[in-house]
């Protein structure tokens, strides 16, 4: 086995966030459960709007649960890998690991291994919040097994992402900050260049309609249907994005699907190489 | 063991190492001095294969530094000015993780653990957290990991710094020990009557090169039939010791505290050990005979100027 993996383990696990970030992650998932069933389903009942489906309060209630999960995931993926090897290089330990045998890869590999442990070990802790929607129905196995591998990915994506900027900078405040700058590009500008885009295709193809009802012609601009590929664009980054796919139909995983699951591959290995890369150099700044 | 050749290296356009040269012989112990900035400490890394040099070679046991960056690494321990640990494990875990990184497993991985934890007095200490230690004993500890896969060659930038009298005594007992179980050692350090006391040679580096002519290399403690030596006498008794040390013919007194003479002896150790047996012939008791050949911290300051204090 790779030592790193033991040496990470072993000192993550000492660390006071090893057992007090678990238990305010499940405090957060649980605070979530609940305010679900008050607002969606207590209240409605106290509206009198008994027509409510079970099937649509699970599907509701595992939609709001994957996203919070992604949300409280995409907050801590940076605490565990931005720190890693900046961590190394201000205690002057990354010398040590640099004069042993041991390759970039594997020091990355290590470092990578236990930041993401940590956060499955998260996402497996939360399995009995999420089970509850078994109660209600109306999700299957299928959408769990894909809801829970492209947060995965995502959650793996972020880390290598992490660890990057960990390799990179020399101080952890620099790549946690940058790291966090990342996920703020990926969630907030991606969804918010989704929303310009839109406007302006919107308005573009209303102004394109109203001209070719001018001119008599059959008005074949619409904005009925999805829209083009560069107004969807930004969003291949965005991960609820591919998240919400999970829940999708198959012909949109061909359409938005495939695009968005390469662009988080590309990201990874593009963040991994890099990474591998910096380390190989490492010793130049440390 | 050590060969290093017409080494080059820049930083930001200015000349860390500009064309520096030096030989190490195996089972040499060899003190690397110069004024801060020379680039003893570019050099070391250089060796150690942290970084890359612009130009010239490096080789260390006949390993490439630069090609053979992993052969080098198995047969080099190499413990940097400033060592880092990490405080949240514990000496044997600490010690344990770093025989894995250099590929020892099972038996060969505890043994080499253990012999590290006795070898450096630490071994009542091996659950204790490493955050619970000394500096003094920090710097053990980073001298025991650098050891722990038997590497056949040392090196050492300023491993003294920050330690106490007796942990410095401790730890150029150490290394006394060490050279004479077979290891090359390369030791950087400010502190000359330390590097004195251990080393066999002293080479001098001045902005990033040999100091030129003969200057470049002291031997230590082996002055030729030519050079001078420097004898610290003290006797008991007797106001005629001067007169005694006199009498001789390569001798003469420089110096006299009471009944502590400096002397100069001409003509090497040879001489040297013919001028105790002429003091003792002659009747006078020696506490103390030190012939020390050529100072230096003399040499340093011809080289590098300075005054004595």
């Amino acid at each position: 086995m790779n030592p790193m993996i033991g040496k990470e383990l072993r000192q993550r696990m000492r660390e006071r966030r090893g057992w007090l970030l678990p238990t305010l992650y499940l405090v957060a998932l649980g605070a979530v459960v609940i305010c679900f069933y008050y607002f969606e389903v207590a209240a409605r009942r106290t509206f009198a709007q008994n027509n409510l489906q079970g099937s649509e309060i699970g599907a509701a209630l595992f939609l709001t649960l994957t996203y919070a999960q992604l949300s409280i995931l995409l907050l801590l993926a940076p605490v565990f890998s931005a720190g890693a090897i900046t961590l190394e290089k201000e205690q002057r330990t990354l010398t040590g690991l640099l004069t042993s045998l041991l390759t970039p890869f594997q020091i990355w590999w290590g470092k990578f291994f236990a930041s993401s442990l940590f956060l499955v070990l998260l996402l497996v802790s939360s399995v009995p919040v999420l089970s509850l929607v078994f109660a209600f129905g109306g999700i299957g196995p299928q959408q769990i097994l894909l809801g829970t591998a492209t947060t995965l990915l995502v959650l793996g994506t972020v880390t290598a992402i992490g660890l990057y900027c960990s390799a990179y900078f020399r101080r952890s405040v620099y790549a946690t900050a940058v790291t966090y700058a990342v996920i703020i590009v990926i969630t907030v500008v991606s969804a918010a260049a989704f929303g310009i885009l839109v406007a302006r295709w919107t308005a573009q193809q209303e102004a394109l309609r109203a001209q070719q009802m001018r001119e008599g012609q059959v008005a074949t601009a619409t904005t009925v249907g999805p829209p083009p590929l560069w107004v969807r664009a930004p969003l291949y980054v965005n991960p609820y994005f591919l998240v919400t796919l999970s829940f999708a139909p198959a012909e949109d995983w061909s359409n938005d699907g495939i695009p968005s699951l390469t662009v988080y591959l590309l990201l990874f290995l593009g963040s991994f190489a890099f990474a591998v890369r910096q380390l190989r150099k490492a010793g130049e700044h440390t | 063991m050590i060969s290093i050749h017409e080494i080059r290296k820049k930083y930001d356009g200015t000349a860390a190492l500009d064309g520096f040269s030096l030989e190490i012989a195996q089972g040499e112990l060899l003190g690397l001095v110069g004024p801060n900035g020379a680039g003893k400490t570019t050099l070391i890394r250089i060796l150690a294969t942290l970084i890359r040099p612009d130009s010239g070679s490096g080789a260390i046991d006949g390993h490439d530094v630069t090609r053979d960056p992993y052969e080098v690494r198995a047969v080099v321990g190499y413990m940097p000015d400033v060592p880092g640990v990490y405080q949240d494990l514990t000496l044997e875990e600490f010690l344990m993780f770093f025989a894995e990184a250099f590929h020892l497993r099972g038996a060969r991985k505890r043994s080499a653990v253990e012999r590290s934890l006795s070898w450096s007095g630490l071994i009542e200490r091996r659950h204790m957290y490493v955050e619970q230690l000394s500096l003094g004993l920090k710097q053990r500890l980073v001298l025991a990991r650098t050891l722990l896969h038997d590497p056949k060659v040392l090196l050492l930038d300023e491993p003294a710094t920050g330690l106490d009298p007796l942990a410095r005594i401790e730890l150029r007992e150490q290394l006394k020990r060490l050279n004479h179980e077979g290891v090359t050692v390369l030791l950087s350090s400010h502190i000359l009557t330390d590097l004195e006391d251990i080393c066999s040679r002293v080479a001098f580096i001045a902005a990033g090169k040999n100091v030129p002519g003969d200057k470049s290399i002291l031997k230590i403690g082996a002055a030729t039939a030519a050079e001078a030596l420097s004898c610290e006498i003290e006797v008991l008794g007797d106001g005629a010791a001067a007169a005694t040390i006199e009498a001789f013919a390569d001798a003469r007194v420089i110096e006299a505290r009471g009944k502590v003479f400096r002397v100069e002896v001409r003509g090497g150790q040879d001489r040297a050990a013919e001028l105790l047996w002429h003091l003792v012939t002659s009747g006078l008791s020696v506490l103390r005979f030190d012939p020390r050949g050529p100072d230096l911290e003399d040499h340093y300051r011809s080289l590098f100027g300075g005054k004595k204090p």
